[in-house]
């Protein structure tokens, strides 16, 4: 543990490997974290880098600072003329490209909610498969109260959790906030850990089980479960039928029995995703 | 003050929160046909008064709802067949959903909520419940077939839940403890009488809100319900975009930093 090696060189964010286990650290604690042009920017290119690096298996989103995540930091984004003009584009074409979903990161993702995630902050939350809280972690969409509507994070939210409690956090908007204890009960995230100082810790802990299975067949299952949100029950059985073909013949479904039966760790072949490429090219063809 | 004219109804305004209230307390507010008709008309005479920014919808009585009233619709000569014409076209008028209400909607479950309650239940937007409510789905035990509000309901919350109950029918209710730890509903009010009074704080709470942020947001979820992720998004962004350069844009704003309530724009009528 703690053999860190950093992943490109951004500001707003810290983006390193640890093992396995790739870490996407948002950095701007003194603005709870809010995005500002520099950190849209950079989300971009530092999801990619994580995807692409060969040794990483498994991401872990958090923040520094008491805040997770608040969202667009408006005023900020409002005086670089070019990030607002991206920034309207992309939200208008819904062409944005700053949570792993958007970017297509084929890699098992956890987001690691270290306190307030406000808004926009509740992207990083309905864009990731795994969702940890500290104890301290709360949740709340205040968008109506300042006059703005509330959709991206909220039409991903209600696919993964009760539509209600999301119809709640959306309507009474800055005046409620969810606590950790509710969004475990209702299933928007997975663990509560307590106390909060040990939040990293257990998700590098959850990380790494995780990084014990393959990563091919992770990446295969991660395109069938989210593309099925795209589609009606039989389609998406059908088109995951097709997904498990992928995997047919690859070398992981030889590697993971022969381990098992010899109680050894299997030695996976690295994830190569020109092997998805192509899969996605074929059904882009028909 | 009360909208006049309703029978089965009671239709009132409380500042910018409207109440449609069932009102047939001895048959358990279920639904005949008179009952439909001023459902269609009540929702949409909150949905048009521009005083109204949150709807609270409960019953009179024991029962929040029963669903329909069989007994009358068998047996006045025509009510059944009008009902069937209905059905058998999605032709419905009798929930905020099939109105278009695009206020946000507050159900306050007061009690029995049985079988067609659940259109009630599946179609508002935040949902609240005394804590002796009772949720229970009697269809196939009297050889009714549940599709409508079960196909809704699953839709917003743990579909094992709502098979449980489609199959159990009479002989198992769900408590107000087991719909909140199932997101169904996301209060319980105890003791039940404050029910109403905890629901009109939430709406005031609620109408705090930008009217036409929340049009559109809940134009923007209850259209996603409609399509595949990445188009739910895409149709979203119109939403979005909507409310660009709209005067609560920099109200909002503006009054957070003086401390102040926002004075939002009145809705404008729906197109």
């Amino acid at each position: 543990m703690d053999q860190r090696v950093d992943i490109g060189r951004f500001e707003r964010l810290e983006v390193w490997r640890d093992g396995h286990v790739g870490w996407l650290v948002f950095d701007r604690p003194a603005a709870h974290n809010a995005l500002d042009a520099v950190m849209f920017r950079e989300l971009e290119a530092a999801w990619r880098a994580l995807d692409a690096d060969p040794d990483v298996r498994v991401i872990v989103n958090t923040g520094n600072g008491p805040a997770f995540q608040t969202g667009l930091d408006m005023v900020q984004v409002a005086r670089d003329k070019e990030a607002l003009r991206a920034v309207s584009r992309q939200t208008r074409d819904f062409e944005l490209r700053f949570t792993a979903w958007q970017v297509g990161v084929r890699k098992p993702v956890i987001a690691a909610v270290n306190g307030v995630c406000a808004g926009g902050g509740l992207h990083f939350v309905a864009d990731a498969d795994i969702v940890i809280a500290a104890s301290n972690a709360t949740f709340t969409d205040p968008h109506v109260s300042v006059g703005q509507v509330s959709a991206f994070e909220t039409i991903a939210l209600i696919r993964r959790s009760p539509m209600e409690p999301v119809l709640r956090m959306a309507f009474t908007g800055r005046h409620e906030r969810m606590t950790a204890a509710r969004a475990y009960q209702l299933g928007i995230c997975s663990q509560v850990v307590d106390p909060p100082d040990n939040l990293r810790a257990e998700a590098a802990a959850l990380a790494e089980k995780i990084a014990r299975n393959s990563p091919t067949a992770m990446a295969v299952t991660k395109k069938a479960l989210w593309e099925a949100l795209e589609r009606d029950l039989t389609d998406a059985c059908a088109a995951g039928a097709k997904d498990l073909a992928i995997m047919w013949g690859h070398p992981d479904q030889e590697e993971g029995p022969a381990a098992f039966a010899e109680k050894r760790e299997p030695a996976w072949t690295a994830l190569d995703h020109r092997l998805l490429d192509a899969a996605t090219a074929r059904e882009d063809d028909r | 003050m009360t909208y006049g004219g309703y029978e089965t109804l009671v239709v009132e305004r409380q500042g910018h929160v409207g109440w449609l209230i069932f009102n047939r307390p001895d048959q358990l507010n279920a639904m005949n046909n008179l009952m439909r008709d001023e459902l269609a008309d009540a929702w949409l005479e909150l949905d048009r008064d521009p005083q109204v920014r949150v709807i609270v919808h409960t019953g009179n009585g024991r029962a929040f709802q029963t669903g329909v009233d069989v007994m009358e619709i068998a047996t006045d000569g025509i009510g059944f067949e009008r009902y069937r014409d209905s059905m058998e076209n999605f032709d419905v008028h009798f929930t905020a959903w099939h109105q278009q209400v695009w206020k946000p909607v507050i159900c306050a479950v007061n009690g029995i909520c049985a079988g067609g309650a659940f259109h009630w239940v599946a179609d508002s937007d935040i949902v609240i419940a005394a804590s002796d409510a009772q949720f229970f789905d009697p269809h196939v035990s009297v050889g009714q077939v549940v599709a409508i509000e079960a196909i809704g309901l699953i839709r917003r919350m743990p579909a094992e839940a709502v098979m449980r109950m489609a199959f159990v029918g009479k002989y198992e209710r769900m408590s107000a403890q087991r719909a909140y730890e199932l997101g169904m509903i996301s209060q319980i009010v105890d003791p039940p009488e404050r029910l109403r009074e905890e629901a009109q704080q939430l709406a005031e709470t609620v109408a705090r809100n930008s009217p036409t942020a929340m049009r559109h947001t809940k134009q923007a979820l209850w259209g996603a319900l409609e399509a595949g992720l990445t188009d739910a998004c895409r149709a979203g962004a119109k939403h979005l975009v909507a409310m660009w350069g709209h005067p609560d844009q920099e109200e909002g704003p503006a009054a957070f930093a003086e401390k102040r309530e926002p004075s939002w724009a009145p809705l404008t009528p729906p197109s």
